[in-house]
């Protein structure tokens, strides 16, 4: 009785909790299957009268959707490997080797972490055109893969700092270097925790929207939330459309989050043991 | 040693690689300065009236130079807006693009040289003699980036101008007949408040209120006062007889429930969308919505001009202009040139854009023909007045802000004009 009269509140707490977040959700699905007229007639609430997939495949064709698709699960995929792969050097360093002075190195990856991203804008397009990388799907990766390390490499220092060093010590004694070290030890035990780490940057960097809007600028290399800009005119928006956009905008996110959801809780866990 | 299934792992690392740095290369080509590409960019809905009649252009353009290549992207309003000057300043900036016009955009690229000097094409392709003297205010830049005077940086493809849209079965409704003059609109709208309907569709949190608010004024007003109020010819006093007509008459309308005080908060497609629910029988804004009214509107629905003014917010549209690092600049000007043709023009006005360059007789859509003889009257008595938030860099949200507090009744009018003439002589250019 205790029990549950101590639970129910919780309970109930979590379900307007969830459905706060999924009705933003439901009024896009809701909206991406209606037609333009419909839309002004009814207003944004009310149940389509049936399906209309042309928002949805006028969208697709107008912005060329399976390039832009391509172009974020590119720039995206790579950014994950190379900032976990950036991540886990760094950390290696200052979580177990203890390189002097860690302490303002990760200070400093804080505070480029703070750092607002409109900021960088300006130098980050300067260099990458005199580098000749701007307009490139390249130059995105290695920015995003510096962000991202930065954050990165601040978690996972802490994470790798409590490392067990008797594991350490016991390979060395084996005869390992730290090569050796760092892949068939460190890499291997702590592998929940770079999942975790890859699929946030992942979804991270699939929804960044401000550098690849300054840094892509032909159509044939620009992501999935650039393509979404496409929609919103300078005085009139098309609702139905921007609608539709936006559920095919955060649909490869969510199976993309639901595919390594089992990482995720894996790696939540293995924190919580600790 | 590797075990098969590492190799595997590298291959697809290494094959990945490769394909990332072949995908980098492939955006270096492309145009070059050979004559041989057109690169366009465009901003406008392939559904608009711009964006059928552009298409079409596009189709003219290869058919009269045969062996070039067309690069058509469309672009999103917002990353145009926000990257201009960095893909202007770099090596892939298009041979043709649609800008915005107005000294804070075109203006300030023009003064930044980032644009090419269009004034000898423009005579000697007869741009400058298609164009009405008030349309072709927002081609011409001076040193400062200051519109009407100076150099020919851009050449508007067709125009805006900003109307009353009435719901006629709601007049008929109610037995009003559609009003001529000024007062005959004040009785209109006080049958419908009788009837407990608010008359005007407004939106607080855009520009919707203030396009109200500065049309009061221009029914008040001159030519001089505009060329003093948007080209800095002259001291502007925000308490003189037009703005201070405005702000009283505004305060007014929101007292007797012409305009709704939940207002405040609304955005332009709340406006629009009312007016084609038909909640509100008025709706005073621009000849954007027109194309969108006549596919979505199930009433019968007419326009006119705001009764008792001969000027009203409007100006010349979008304008095309030349980079300054374009590399196909001879094909950039023959494009503009087949964009002014008119069967182009004549294209934009049956789809429900208002052409700056048409032959009135060709326009064959009832609906598009009172659009266009409606932009000609304005045109022809010099009537298109430009916007509010031009004069001033970031004047638009001083505007909002202020207008919604007067539909709040949370500020006076008198307090109002202060606040609009202190950011006003904040922002003024000096010269």
């Amino acid at each position: 009785m205790s029990t549950a009269l101590r639970r129910y509140p919780v309970l109930i707490a979590l379900c307007v909790a969830a459905l706060f977040m999924i009705v933003p959700f439901l009024i896009v699905a809701l909206n991406a299957v209606k037609s333009p007229a419909e839309y002004s007639q009814n207003g944004p609430l009310s149940i389509p009268d049936g399906l209309y997939v042309d928002g949805l495949k006028d969208f697709w064709e107008r912005v060329d959707y399976s390039q832009k698709l391509f172009n974020s699960l590119l720039i995206s995929g790579f950014v994950a490997i190379l900032a976990v792969a950036l991540s886990v050097l760094n950390a290696y360093a200052i979580g177990i080797g203890r390189v002097r002075g860690r302490t303002w190195v990760l200070a400093f990856f804080v505070l480029a972490n703070l750092l607002p991203q409109e900021a960088l804008v300006y130098p980050i397009y300067y260099l990458s055109k005199e580098a000749g990388l701007y307009d490139t799907r390249l130059s995105v990766i290695i920015v995003f893969t510096v962000i991202q390390a930065a954050f990165g490499t601040y978690l996972l220092s802490s994470v790798l700092g409590e490392f067990p060093r008797e594991i350490i010590e016991a390979a060395r004694i084996d005869g390992a270097n730290k090569w050796q070290i760092l892949w068939r030890i460190v890499v291997p035990v702590s592998r929940p925790t770079l999942g975790v780490l890859a699929v946030f940057f992942f979804i991270w960097t699939w929804n960044e929207f401000l550098l690849p809007l300054v840094m892509l600028i032909s159509n044939d290399n620009q992501t999935v939330s650039v393509a979404l800009g496409v929609l919103q005119g300078q005085r009139l928006m098309d609702a139905t459309m921007t609608n539709a956009a936006a559920l095919l905008g955060v649909l490869p996110a969510i199976v993309f989050f639901l595919l390594f959801q089992r990482t995720l809780t894996r790696g939540i866990a293995v924190g919580a043991v600790k | 040693m590797l075990t098969a299934r590492r190799r595997a792992v590298a291959t697809a690392v290494l094959t990945a690689g490769a394909l990332l740095l072949t995908s980098c290369g492939d955006s270096d080509n492309g145009s070059s300065g050979d004559g041989k590409t057109l690169k366009l960019w465009h901003y406008e809905g392939p559904n608009s009236a711009m964006g059928q009649a552009w298409n079409e252009a596009i189709k003219e353009f290869k058919a009269t130079h045969p062996g070039v290549k067309v690069e058509f992207e469309e672009k999103g309003f917002e990353q145009i807006q926000k990257t201009a000057p960095m893909v202007l300043n770099s090596s892939d900036a298009p041979d043709v693009m649609e800008y915005l016009k107005g000294n804070a955009s075109a203006g300030l690229l023009s003064k930044q040289g980032l644009l090419t000097d269009l004034t000898q094409e423009a005579t000697s392709r007869g741009w400058d003699k298609k164009l009405s003297a008030s349309v072709r205010t927002v081609s011409l830049y001076d040193t400062n980036g200051i519109m009407g005077s100076g150099k020919w940086y851009g050449v508007p493809n067709y125009a805006e101008y900003t109307m009353v849209y009435y719901n006629k079965d709601l007049f008929k409704k109610y037995g009003i007949a559609e009003p001529k003059t000024f007062d005959e609109l004040t009785a209109a709208m006080d049958k419908f408040v009788q009837n407990k309907i608010t008359p005007l569709a407004n939106a607080g949190a855009e520009y919707p209120a203030q396009q109200y608010l500065y049309q009061l004024a221009l029914s008040k007003a001159d030519r001089a006062w505009v060329d003093s109020f948007q080209l800095y010819k002259g001291k502007n006093d925000f308490h003189d007889p037009a703005w201070t007509y405005a702000a009283d008459t505004f305060a007014d309308w929101v007292k007797k429930g012409y305009i709704a005080k939940t207002s405040s908060s609304t955005k332009a497609e709340d406006a629009g969308v009312s007016f084609i629910q038909g909640k509100s029988p008025i709706l005073f804004s621009g000849s954007w919505w027109y194309g969108r009214f006549i596919d979505e509107v199930k009433f019968d629905w007419g326009t006119f001009l705001w009764p008792g003014s001969n000027l009203s917010p409007g100006s010349g549209g979008n304008i095309w202009v030349v980079p300054k690092g374009a590399k196909n600049k001879e094909l950039a000007y023959d494009f503009i040139d087949i964009t002014m043709s008119k069967k182009i023009q004549n294209l934009l006005g049956n789809k429900g854009g208002v052409p700056v360059a048409a032959d009135a007789s060709a326009i064959t859509d009832p609906k598009a023909k009172t659009l266009i003889d409606n932009f000609n009257t304005l045109s022809q008595r010099d009537g298109l007045a430009f916007y509010p938030d031009w004069p001033v860099p970031g004047y638009y949200d001083v505007l909002v802000s202020q207008t919604q507090k007067l539909i709040t009744d949370s500020e006076k009018p008198d307090g109002y004009l202060d606040a609009l003439q202190d950011a006003y002589d904040k922002g003024v250019p000096k010269q």
